[in-house]
């Protein structure tokens, strides 16, 4: 078998985008469009809300904890196994819901078991991806990223008509026949193998290696306190709006318009990450920065217009954010190591999640309103911006491409007698 | 036309009814109207209890105020008495006493004004609405199923369930079974579960709402299905991804076959190419070019 140099760049790879595309749509989108069951869950299982919303949340963090478990299994077996399993997983438990009589059950169906699926299929997709694109990973990324803004727009409506044609146990079966196609995205991901491959070792050694690499574990925090403040104002907005006077129907507009301008930060950040040379760092930094004084001036804004310009500028730089994040690990750690040191950064980012909104309601419920949910919001991302700041390379001009490669050819001269002309190139 | 000086609060009500009914609670509803036809003038009342209700007309006529004639209609029965009329400025009133205390006095009542060009005022009393539900219900052959009515501020005295067989409606729960139990945690709302449902449960069921004043109903819409529906569905998608995986693995390994053969060639090359390149380092662009096209397969 052949090694690569180089992702290809191209090619291929956009099939893996076209296959990340669609993954992203089918498990955020499911999860995030999921609440329109919820008003079904609870009538027919005659329970309240707060115990209905466990399913989502249990599903959430079964995907963000199980990240590793797919990281592990990719390195070893490759994406493509790893991720078919996980798609099939993912259908059987939506599958095995249909059935469910008690609410324990929805607990275990979806929860446990379509969270695992979940988990093996979104990071070894994306890590799958960032092997595939060095110079245009940043707008490969967007791209794909895009699916979970558009899914959410198309999966609300077509549930809701699901639930209106079949109840919840036929609407359940057939968003697990939506799910089985991650199967087939996942037929997508040709394996590619790249000449770090073998220096890097095994799954157990990547991740030991990796738990002693400085930037790594700055990066992480960085990405564990941004994502803390991240998800706040999606779950806050419409409650801050509605008490400040908005009705429902404008509020749920608004939320609209900021998915979009999310839609095309995405994409302008993507194509940006690979147009400006230097490392990808700076830029999450900005748009992080960018994104946590918006929050910050939230509580200021009480005018209709202040707010709605407000919340496309969120919209955009929350968006903008998402794919620099992703490109900037394969900078830190190499194409080799992608798999477990994405798998590494998905569960421990996810505490940062987990805590970010309980304690939010929580400030909220200790002061009134919703000001200080958002200046700490605002906060943890500066905080997470300041420590991207010590990242290696930030100052540096030029891109940091000669990394990966330095580390091929360190190890090449001692392990495997390739031919040096091949890989001098840039 | 009959004028009063009386003002419009005393009425010349029979004494009995004063005495009798001067406990119930007084509901005042009135109606503008111009002379403009266009315009329909009518007010739905809602009644639940028995109650003193007075009815108020209020006209402004172009012309003369004298020339304008005042009737009151139950339907289409001509009252005789139980109303009066008054002028003040402009403005002609006009205004109808009723007792409600049963389903008799309930429907609509209508006050005219005129006689050639008649203007028309309507009340229609009624008893308050009953919300079942708009969509139908959907469930699956051995579910079971709770069907709800709500009333939104009334309480009826007593709820009955049917069901509806074309155009008749039979009642439900008469002999007491497993299958239908009617319960309710508040007066105004009733529920109906049915266990074991199968597909001649299928249809609209009425639940009604018995007032002092009459009764009032609402209809849910119940449709059954099978598990085959969804089923066939699910079935058909999952063929469509098994077809679609099927395709994209045996492309690869079509490509895979096609480049394969031409592969071991290219391997050889480089192997002698190599000791040409220590040797002649001219000629670099021909033999790298080459040599990356292998590497990178």
């Amino acid at each position: 078998m052949a090694y690569r140099a180089e992702p290809p760049d191209g090619g291929w790879g956009w099939m893996v985008v076209l296959s990340a595309f669609f993954q992203s749509a089918l498990v955020f989108g499911v999860l995030r469009s999921f609440g329109v069951f919820f008003v079904e869950f609870v009538a027919a299982f005659e329970e309240p809300a707060a115990r209905v919303s466990w399913i989502a949340s249990i599903g959430i963090a079964v995907q963000q904890f199980g990240s590793p478990v797919g990281s592990v299994l990719s390195t070893k077996f490759g994406p493509r196994p790893v991720v078919m399993t996980g798609g099939i997983l993912a259908a059987l438990g939506m599958l095995l819901a249909s059935f469910a009589t008690s609410l324990t059950h929805l607990y275990l169906s979806i929860g446990l078991l379509s969270g695992s699926g979940w988990a093996l299929t979104f990071t070894p997709t994306l890590a799958c991806l960032s092997r595939y694109f060095s110079r245009r990973r940043s707008l490969a990324t967007g791209l794909a990223l895009t699916g979970v803004g558009l899914s959410s727009f198309a999966f609300a409506p077509l549930f809701q008509w699901l639930l209106n044609h079949y109840a919840w146990r036929g609407a359940l079966l057939l968003v697990s026949a939506l799910s089985l196609h991650l199967v087939a995205c996942g037929a997508l991901l040709r394996p590619l193998s790249l000449a770090e491959d073998p220096v890097v070792g095994g799954p157990g050694a990547q991740i030991t290696s990796l738990l002693c690499h400085g930037p790594f574990l700055r990066y992480t925090i960085a990405i564990t306190l941004i994502n803390t403040g991240y998800f706040i104002p999606y779950v806050h907005l419409v409650a801050h709006l509605r008490d400040l006077g908005w009705d429902p129907l404008p509020a749920a507009f608004l939320l609209s318009v900021a998915a979009i301008s999310d839609l095309v930060g995405r994409v302008a950040s993507g194509w940006l990450g690979d147009a400006v040379p230097g490392p990808v760092a700076r830029l999450l930094m900005l748009w992080t920065t960018l994104t946590g004084v918006i929050l910050a001036l939230y509580p200021v804004a009480e005018v209709p217009t202040g707010l709605v310009a407000l919340t496309v500028a969120y919209g955009f730089t929350s968006g903008a954010l998402t794919p620099v994040a992703f490109s900037v690990l394969p900078e830190l750690v190499g194409t080799g190591k992608i798999y477990c040191g994405l798998g590494l950064v998905q569960m421990v980012e996810s505490i940062g999640g987990l805590l970010g909104a309980p304690l939010s309601g929580y400030l909220r419920d200790v002061t009134g309103n919703y000001t200080a949910s958002f200046v700490v919001a605002g906060a943890f991302l500066l905080a997470g911006s300041g420590v991207l700041i010590t990242l290696p390379h930030f100052f540096c001009v030029s891109a940091p491409t000669s990394k990966p490669q330095d580390l091929v050819t360190e190890a090449l001269d001692t392990k495997v007698p390739l031919p040096e002309e091949g890989l001098g190139e840039d | 036309m009959r004028t009063k000086a009386a003002p419009i609060t005393s009425l010349p009500v029979r004494e009995e009814m004063t005495t009798k009914y001067s406990n119930l609670t007084l509901e005042s509803h009135s109606i503008s109207m111009t002379e403009r036809p266009n315009m329909p003038a009518e007010k739905n009342i809602t009644l639940e209890r028995p109650s003193n209700v007075e009815l108020t007309c209020q006209f402004t006529p172009s012309g003369n105020l004298n020339s304008v004639n005042v009737t009151w209609k139950k339907g289409d029965k001509l009252l005789e008495d139980n109303y009066l009329v008054n002028a003040t400025g402009s403005i002609l009133y006009t205004q109808y006493r009723v007792a409600v205390i049963n389903s008799k006095q309930m429907g609509s009542y209508s006050c005219f004004f005129g006689e050639k060009k008649q203007q028309r005022g309507t009340f229609n009393l009624k008893v308050p609405e009953i919300n079942g539900k708009n969509k139908p219900l959907i469930t699956y052959v051995g579910d079971s199923v709770v069907l709800i009515c709500k009333c939104q501020d009334c309480l009826p005295l007593n709820w009955t369930w049917y069901t509806g067989n074309g155009s008749v409606q039979v009642p439900i729960g008469v002999p007491v079974n497993d299958k239908y139990v009617i319960s309710g945690k508040h007066a105004n709302e009733t529920k109906l579960k049915i266990t074991q449902l199968s597909e001649d449960d299928q249809g609209t069921y009425w639940c009604h709402a018995i007032f002092e004043l009459g009764e009032s109903e609402g209809h849910v819409e119940l449709v059954v299905l099978s598990y085959l529906v969804p089923l066939k569905a699910f079935c058909a998608i999952a063929a469509e991804v098994v077809l679609l995986v099927a395709i994209i693995l045996l492309f690869e390994k079509y490509t895979q076959k096609k480049k394969k053969p031409s592969d071991d060639g290219k391997e050889i090359e480089q192997g002698e190419q190599l000791k040409l390149d220590d040797s002649n380092g001219i000629e670099n662009s021909g033999p790298r070019h080459r040599k990356n096209e292998s590497v990178g397969q």
